[in-house]
């Protein structure tokens, strides 16, 4: 019973079954049980009810009438207070709660616990044992991080340290789960993984950004999108979900690599230019799989020409260079032939086949089971029923995307699980060739089956690994080597993403007005740029028009930095966000410093060099899983010396200001605290700051202190 | 995926394959391989170039650069657009590096017999910055970083490495984080924030309360990287309070002068370097995006290929005018080169079984032409060139000895260049 798959409700019922067998039958064991249950909790008792029935549970706290006890199993009990026996009810009334609090929903808790268990179970084999649960100002801190991409706000944290009720922890979860904020936490680690970029080949791809932001909105499920993203064809201005092909633009084998490894784990790069030297890949099973796209453009050199050399004459440089813009973006699209033109490279050196030999396709399998698996066996069945090759694509893509496939559902699970706890069960994450060679195998194979059975919804999957208690414990405090077996006693200690980091800052400048501001700039730039009707010279002047526009706008909102003469422009902008405001909308976001104060995932993708974001670790979106977390001397002078500690310590700033509004010293400290922090000083730091309040520091001193702290920038 | 290989460690792997190399293809290892049981290895400090550059100014052109068009030119099926140019050194270059085909070929050593078995950018690039192959669990540092370990600091407020045009990734490796290199962004900017945001006086008080109150916190976690923050923030302070800061300040220098480089980041970028290298700075890498020519290779080469022209000839130029050129080597690499087939859309593709690197300057014996390839660029013809080789060349001219073994913190043996052969005969 150890790793439980199957539908929920299956897993439930069995479970239920087991419960009655279990409060009928075993009627008397000893009262106190000290044997450490699959969570790592220690206090087990026999609880009674009236009828004289019981059952051996740990007490997870009271709510509305109702007190919820966990078995060893897992599996959390219901009954009304009412139903307890009554020396068991006063004790119901007077204990503290074990662990975590009430888990909301049994069948969460139950699948929690399994996984709680797994770890356990190879902490023990390694001798080891979990780090005790985090505290609630440490959980809040990271939940919020981790779900709302931010810190939270003081009011956030105040009202959750204070919230007595034994489910809180569940709750916070459940909030978070549904909101934008962990939309654009999705957003931005897509982004780094997929290398999503205003700029590419030549034109800008706001339509696949918006494609997807849409996706992670709306909650579609993973398989579900990425299958979108493998088949998606016509233009990137009409359909977004092209940008994945588009991205890599003529470039098949580089594209397919990248598709390979990012969704699959399967380490086949080397395989493109000869047999991996380790692994199994050979060169030929690589170009098999290229040939599932063997039959799609993505060059498509000719549609955009529409004979523009001719209008060289006609046209100003600056009209001409805009008319090539509007080209380029209009010969961005995908279109499947009725051919495979797959090749073998020139320079092929294996026996098994010759160069330049044309390739069929074939999928490669982990194990030489797996061509039984019903998905390898319907894409033989797709491959054969085709008149011709034009839909290679979608069987490729259907196996890919299948919950049967070996390494799909896996592949997501380990990126995810890696995403809460800063590192992976496999690592890197992009090989996955051999699920074996990690820390514990068992628990990566149940992340995958969990994966499936909540059919790929990732925010279903990241509530349920929230709900454990190995996220829920500490960080790890001590020295890990690199390259060492991490099994999970919590997780690891992490420095924030750079997209983290300046989200939190926005939300220290504006509070929860943070998610206020959304680029929309998808439908402006097609409208402008996409070209449906046959091409004239007075339909391009048309556009360009347009276009000159639309450019105006697209600099505007998003900032410009610091220096050489931006100052009025920012007063400019200010004003402009204000008239925006009165309107009750968020045209642009609010500025401070130069810097716009809305969610990395509605800034430039990647931002500018020199902004925040980039100086703090975002990719450059050109290769893949890329975000960094080191730290840099540059670094450390933009947060001694840069905007955001300016925006922070300006009395405009709603951190400032509320620190600013108490008029006791304590109160001061104990509000930027909160704030930067989420916790209260201890009495010690209270002291110190107090003291050095009195000696002429000012609480934008303190605010400049507390931002540089690495208290701050560290997650726990 | 059974092969028996994946048991093993990566180390026994190689050792495994070297093995197999040894009976099956007759080479030899170097000595110090064989468990120590070998005769003493050759003394690499009496070897010719030992040390004679005191820096090195490295410039890697991203996305894989196409060596028929610029170090290897071809004529016949795979000419590029560009047409070669006869040098004065007698060998050829490029149709668009005239500049450098003019003014500098005597004082260049030219790689045309570079091999890769890595067409991927991401792990190609890895492998030119570190000399050794990527794995899932170490991470190699660069030739900047080894120097630090081993010949120490280059100066004492500046730091030793500096990377232009990109961020500080595939740097320290192993070593600790104060190793990495210093990240300029843009040129232009040079190294931004260097003003306090407050008065001396306020500024003390705010680091002092700073430590004090982030104190518990720092002593709490036994963090590689958290501890690397704390020692960033005091190089910086460091730097904030030296001199020397002036050197990234490229706003100094006359506007005139610095458009010889070309106002673009790669132009820009070189000129920084030669700042930072005559303040004290060892190592400088200014890396340049855009050779990811699959498409239009002659819009490509146009563009780029006039870009690096302009900049690389002002650049050797320059340290030669200065007398620095001596103690300074230029090197110029990519991660692979270009494949000799002009594909159906006018490019070309990766091509990692044969390109080419050039080096100038230091112990570089110039109007050099090492190794080749064939008849279209497509394979190694003669004296086959790894980047392990490389990486030990340049090496060796900085003074570090590659037999030296360093044991990384998980306790595995690495050397500079990763067991390659210096290659003594374009040294002098």
């Amino acid at each position: 019973m150890l790793f439980v798959s199957g539908a929920a409700d299956k897993t439930v019922l069995i479970m239920k079954a087991l419960h009655f067998l279990f409060l009928t039958t075993l009627a008397s064991l000893p009262l106190q049980a000290q044997t450490t249950a699959p969570d790592g909790n220690a206090n087990f008792r026999q609880w009674k009810d009236v009828s004289g029935r019981t059952v051996e549970a740990t007490f997870r706290g009271v709510e509305s009438g109702q007190v919820y006890l966990q078995t060893r199993n897992g599996f959390v009990h219901r009954i009304p207070l009412e139903r307890l026996a009554p020396e068991d009810l006063k004790l119901a009334q007077t204990l503290k709660p074990e662990g975590l609090g009430i888990p909301k929903d049994p069948n969460v808790a139950q699948a929690a616990a399994v996984i709680d268990k797994g770890v356990l179970m190879g902490l023990t084999n390694a001798g080891q044992k979990p780090n005790a649960l985090a505290s609630d100002e440490q959980f809040v801190r990271r939940v919020y991080l981790d779900l709302a991409g931010r810190i939270p706000t003081r009011e956030e944290t105040v009202s959750f340290l204070n919230d007595t009720s034994s489910s809180k922890r569940a709750n916070v979860i459940d909030t978070l789960i549904k909101d934008d904020g962990f939309s654009s936490r999705m957003y931005n680690y897509f982004s780094d993984m997929l290398r999503i970029a205003d700029d590419a080949q030549k034109s800008k791809f706001f339509t696949y950004q918006e494609w997807l932001k849409k996706q992670i909105a709306e909650n579609r499920p993973w398989n579900a999108v990425v299958r979108d993203l493998m088949v998606a064809d016509g233009k990137l201005l009409e359909n977004g979900a092209t940008g994945y092909l588009l991205r890599d633009r003529g470039m098949r084998l580089d594209n397919l690599s990248l598709t390979l490894s990012t969704f699959l784990g399967a380490n086949v790069s080397c395989a493109q230019c000869h047999d991996h030297p380790f692994a199994d890949w050979t060169q030929k099973q690589f170009y098999e799989m290229a040939a599932f796209f063997g039959s799609s453009d993505t060059y498509n050199k000719k549609a955009g020409n529409y004979g523009l050399k001719g209008l060289r004459e006609e046209l100003s440089p600056r009209e001409f260079g805009i008319a090539r813009k509007l080209m380029y973006a209009n010969q961005l699209s995908i279109n499947d032939g009725l051919k495979n033109d797959q090749t073998l490279p020139d320079d092929y050196k294996y026996k098994d086949a010759k160069p330049g030999d044309l390739v069929t396709p074939k999928l490669i399998t982990w194990t030489a089971n797996d061509h039984r698996l019903r998905c390898y066996q319907d894409a033989q069945t797709a491959i054969k029923k085709g008149d011709d090759d034009s839909h290679l694509r979608e069987v490729f893509a259907d196996w890919m995307t299948s919950p049967e496939n070996p390494r799909f559902a896996m592949t997501i699970a380990n990126r995810m699980w890696k995403l809460m706890f800063g590192v992976g069960l496999k690592e890197p994450v992009t090989d996955l060739d051999d699920p074996n060679a990690c820390s514990n195998p068992l628990l990566l194979q149940h992340l995958a089956k969990e994966m499936v059975r909540l059919k790929f919804d990732l925010r279903a999957f990241t509530r349920l690994i929230c709900n454990t208690q190995t996220y829920q414990r500490e960080a790890v405090t001590r020295e890990l080597a690199l390259g060492e077996p991490y099994y999970f006693p919590g997780p690891i200690l992490r420095r924030m993403t750079a997209e983290q980091a300046w989200d939190s800052c926005v939300a220290l400048a504006i509070g929860d007005k943070v998610d206020g501001f959304k680029a929309h700039r998808a439908d402006s730039y097609s409208t402008a740029m996409n070209i449906t009707t046959e091409v004239n010279i007075g339909i391009i002047k048309e556009k360009i028009t347009e276009i000159g526009s639309l450019m105006r706008e697209a600099n505007g909102t998003l900032g410009k930095g610091k220096g050489k003469g931006n100052k009025k422009k920012n007063k400019a902008m200010q004003a402009a966000s204000a008239a925006s405001d009165e309107e009750g909308e968020f045209a642009r976001p609010e500025m401070m410093q130069g810097l716009a104060l809305a969610r990395a995932s509605e800034l430039r993708q990647p931002e500018r060099d020199g902004h925040f974001l980039r100086m703090f670790g975002q990719s450059d979106r050109q290769i893949a899983d890329s975000n960094s977390e080191e730290g840099s001397v540059p670094q450390v002078l933009m947060l001694m010396n840069g905007e955001a500690q300016e925006v922070l310590s300006d009395p405009k700033s709603l951190v400032l200001a509320t620190a600013m509004g108490q008029t006791k010293a304590e109160d001061k400290v104990d509000s930027l605290y909160l704030s930067f922090l989420s916790r209260k000083p201890t009495a010690s730091e209270m002291t110190e700051a107090k003291q050095s309040l009195d000696a002429g520091l000012t609480s934008a001193d303190l605010c400049w202190v507390l931002f540089n702290s690495r208290e701050f920038v560290f997650v726990q | 995926m059974n092969s028996p290989l994946r048991s093993l460690d990566s180390i026994s792997r190689r050792r495994f394959a070297e093995q197999v190399a040894r009976t099956t293809l007759g080479v030899t290892l170097l000595p110090h391989l064989l468990n120590g049981e070998a005769a003493a290895p050759v003394d690499n400090k009496q070897l010719a170039g030992f040390g004679k550059a005191k820096n090195v100014i490295w410039l890697q052109m991203i996305g894989g650069m196409s060596h028929i068009d610029t170090l290897d030119p071809k004529t016949g099926d795979s000419k590029g657009p560009g047409d070669p140019i006869q040098t004065k050194a007698g060998y050829q270059l490029g149709g668009y590096l005239p500049t450098l085909a003019k003014d500098h070929s005597d004082k260049l050593a030219i790689i045309r017999s570079m091999t890769s078995k890595t067409g991927v950018h991401a792990s190609g690039q890895y492998l030119m910055r570190t000399g050794y192959e990527q794995r899932g669990t170490i991470k190699h540092p660069a030739l900047g970083a080894w120097a630090q370990e081993l010949l120490g600091k280059s100066s004492q407020n500046l730091p030793s490495s500096v990377c232009v045009n990109r961020g500080p990734e595939h740097g320290n490796g192993f070593f600790s984080a104060a190793y990495s290199p210093l990240p300029i962004h843009d040129p232009e900017a040079g190294l931004q924030y260097a003003q306090f945001s407050a008065s001396a006086d306020v500024m003390s008080q705010r680091l002092t309360l700073l430590n004090k109150l982030d104190s518990g916190f720092r002593a709490k976690f036994q963090d590689t990287n958290l501890k690397a923050y704390s020692d960033f923030y005091d190089d910086t302070l460091k730097l904030l309070s030296s001199e020397d800061l002036s050197a990234f300040k490229l706003t100094d220098e006359k506007a005139a002068e610095r458009e010889v480089y070309g106002m673009n980041k790669f132009g820009q970028g070189c000129m920084l370097a030669r700042r930072l290298i005559e303040r004290g700075v060892r190592f400088v890498e200014v890396s340049y995006g855009s050779w990811d020519m699959h498409n239009d290779i002659d819009e490509g080469m146009e563009e780029h290929g006039t870009i690096l022209d302009t900049a690389l000839s002002a650049l050797l130029s320059e340290l030669k005018a200065k007398g620095l050129l001596e103690s300074t080597l230029v090197v110029l690499c990519s991660e692979f080169g270009r494949g000799p087939k002009i594909n159906s859309r006018n490019g070309r593709d990766h091509h990692p079984k044969v390109f080419s690197t050039l080096l100038a300057g230091g112990p570089v014996k110039g109007g050099t032409i090492y190794g080749s390839s064939d008849k279209d660029g497509m394979a190694v013809a003669d004296k086959q060139t790894t980047i392990q080789d490389f990486h030990s060349t340049v090496g060796h001219a900085m003074g570090l000895d590659v037999n030296q073994v360093v044991m990384s913190p998980s306790n595995r043996p690495f050397t500079v260049g990763d067991k390659g052969s210096v290659i003594i005969d374009i040294l002098a």
